[in-house]
C-alpha cells in the first residue's frame, strides 16, 4: 500500500516537474513618461544639466514572468501556470537596453530588494530546508542603485534576478539630459530580456 | 621576488577588474532567451526642458573694493585692498540647451546709463577649456551702453564649465579722466538668449 502511495506521488510530480527549462512569458505594464520640471534643471550656470536628472515614479513599469501552462504531448496531461511555478524553479535573470532614446542622455533604471510578489504566493519549496536555488527572491545589481542602460542589444546589462516565477516587479526610471541633448518630446523603446537558468 | 609581487599584483588588478564588470548579454541574439526566457518592450516618453542660465565668476561677492561688486567700485580711485587683478580674471559661465534647435546668444548691457564722460568697454580676451560648447566669441571691445550688444554670437546647445578659467574670460577697461562715480545700483548685465 505504502510502495503505491510513494509511486502515485512520484508520477504525479514528474508530471509537473521537468529537467530543462519550461517556457515562459514576460509581461510588461505601464507606459511611463516622464516631463523636467524647473526644479529638475540645473540651476549653475557652466554646469551640464545631466549631473541633475529626473525620476519617474518607482512603479513606472511593471514586469511579471510566468511559466506558460503546458500539454504534455504523450498524456495529453495539460499542468496549469500555477502548477508548473509551483514545481520548477529557475534563476531569472532580467537585462534591459533601449532603443533611439534622445542623444545626450542617460537613461537609468532600478528596483528594490526583493520587490514584486512570488508566484505562486507561497509554495512547498519555500518550506523546504535546503532549496537548490536559495528562498524565492528578487536581488538587483547594483546593490539596488541605479543602473545606466545601454542603448545597444548587444551589451544589455544585467539589472536584476529572481528565483521562480514573480509578477508585478516594479521598474523606476531615471533620465539624466545632457545641456547637449535636444529639448522637447520625444519617445523611445526599453527592451526587457529575461533569460532563465537551472543553476 | 620582486617580480612575483609585481605578478601577483596584476593577478589581483586583472581579476578585480573583471568582478566589478556588470553582466552584459547580446539581447539582439534570440538564442539567448528563446528557451526559458522572453523578450518585451515597452515605450517611454520623455520631455526635457530647455534651459539657459549664465553668469559671471566669480560672483560679485567674493571680491574686495575693486573688485566685480558694483557697491565696491568707485571709478578713478586706485584699487585697493581687492583681489590684485580680480577685474583681468572674471569668467562668462553659461549652460545652455536650445528650445526648437534655435541657437542663442549673449548680450551685454548696462542697468542705468553709464555716467556721462566714463567709458566701461568689456572684451572677452581668452576662452576656457571645460565644459563641451560651440566656440563663438566677440573678440571685439564693446562700449557699454543700455544697447544689448552681442559678446557671444549664435552657438548651440552645450556648457562652459563652472567657475575661473571656464568660458569666457572678461576684461573691463574704464576710462574715467572726469572723476565721476557710477551711480547706486550700476550694473552690467548678461543676457543669454
Amino acid at each position: 500500500m505504502k510502495t503505491t502511495h510513494i509511486f502515485i506521488f512520484l508520477f504525479f510530480i514528474s508530471q509537473y516537474s521537468f529537467g530543462q527549462l519550461l517556457p515562459g512569458t514576460l509581461d510588461v505594464t505601464g507606459f511611463p513618461s516622464m516631463s523636467q520640471s524647473i526644479n529638475d534643471l540645473v540651476d549653475e550656470a557652466g554646469e551640464d544639466d545631466a549631473s541633475y536628472g529626473f525620476e519617474s515614479v518607482f512603479d513606472a513599469s511593471q514586469i511579471s514572468f510566468i511559466l506558460d501552462p503546458y500539454t504534455n504531448p504523450i498524456t495529453g496531461f495539460t499542468t496549469s501556470s500555477n502548477q508548473n511555478c509551483t514545481a520548477n524553479i529557475y534563476r531569472y535573470s532580467v537585462y534591459m537596453h533601449t532603443q533611439n532614446p534622445p542623444q545626450n542622455t542617460v537613461v537609468q533604471a532600478k528596483t528594490t530588494f526583493n520587490s514584486g510578489v512570488r508566484f505562486p504566493a507561497a509554495i512547498p519549496y519555500d518550506d523546504l530546508i535546503i532549496r537548490p536555488l536559495g528562498p524565492r527572491d528578487l536581488t538587483p545589481e547594483n546593490g539596488g542603485a541605479y543602473i545606466t542602460i545601454p542603448n545597444q542589444g548587444n551589451v544589455a546589462i544585467k539589472v536584476f534576478e529572481f528565483i521562480g516565477c514573480r509578477e508585478q516587479i516594479p521598474i523606476q526610471f531615471k533620465i539624466n539630459p545632457s545641456a547637449l541633448a535636444i529639448s522637447g518630446n520625444s519617445n523611445f523603446n526599453v527592451i526587457y530580456t529575461v533569460v532563465g537558468s537551472l543553476n | 621576488m620582486k617580480t612575483r609581487l609585481t605578478y601577483i599584483a596584476l593577478v589581483l588588478l586583472v581579476s578585480t577588474s573583471l568582478c566589478q564588470a556588470q553582466e552584459t548579454l547580446n539581447a539582439n541574439d534570440p538564442n539567448t532567451f528563446i528557451f526559458g526566457g522572453d523578450q518585451k518592450s515597452t515605450s517611454l516618453s520623455v520631455d526635457i526642458l530647455p534651459v539657459a542660465i549664465v553668469d559671471v565668476e566669480p560672483d560679485p561677492g567674493s571680491f574686495g573694493s575693486g573688485g566685480g561688486a558694483a557697491a565696491d567700485m568707485e571709478a578713478g580711485l586706485p584699487v585697493t585692498g581687492g583681489t590684485a587683478g580680480s577685474l583681468d580674471n572674471l569668467w562668462l559661465n553659461f549652460t545652455h540647451r536650445a528650445l526648437n534647435y534655435q541657437p542663442a546668444r549673449i548680450y551685454v548691457s548696462t542697468n542705468q546709463p553709464v555716467p556721462a564722460g566714463m567709458t566701461i568697454k568689456v572684451q572677452i580676451i581668452s576662452v576656457g577649456a571645460g565644459g563641451d560648447y560651440p566656440k563663438n566669441p566677440n573678440y571685439n571691445q564693446i562700449t557699454l551702453s543700455q544697447a544689448d550688444q552681442v559678446i557671444v554670437y549664435d552657438f548651440a546647445n552645450g556648457y562652459t564649465g563652472d567657475g575661473l578659467n571656464n568660458g569666457y574670460q572678461l576684461s573691463y577697461t574704464i576710462d574715467n579722466p572726469g572723476g565721476a562715480s557710477l551711480p547706486a545700483g550700476f550694473e552690467v548685465l548678461y543676457r543669454i538668449q
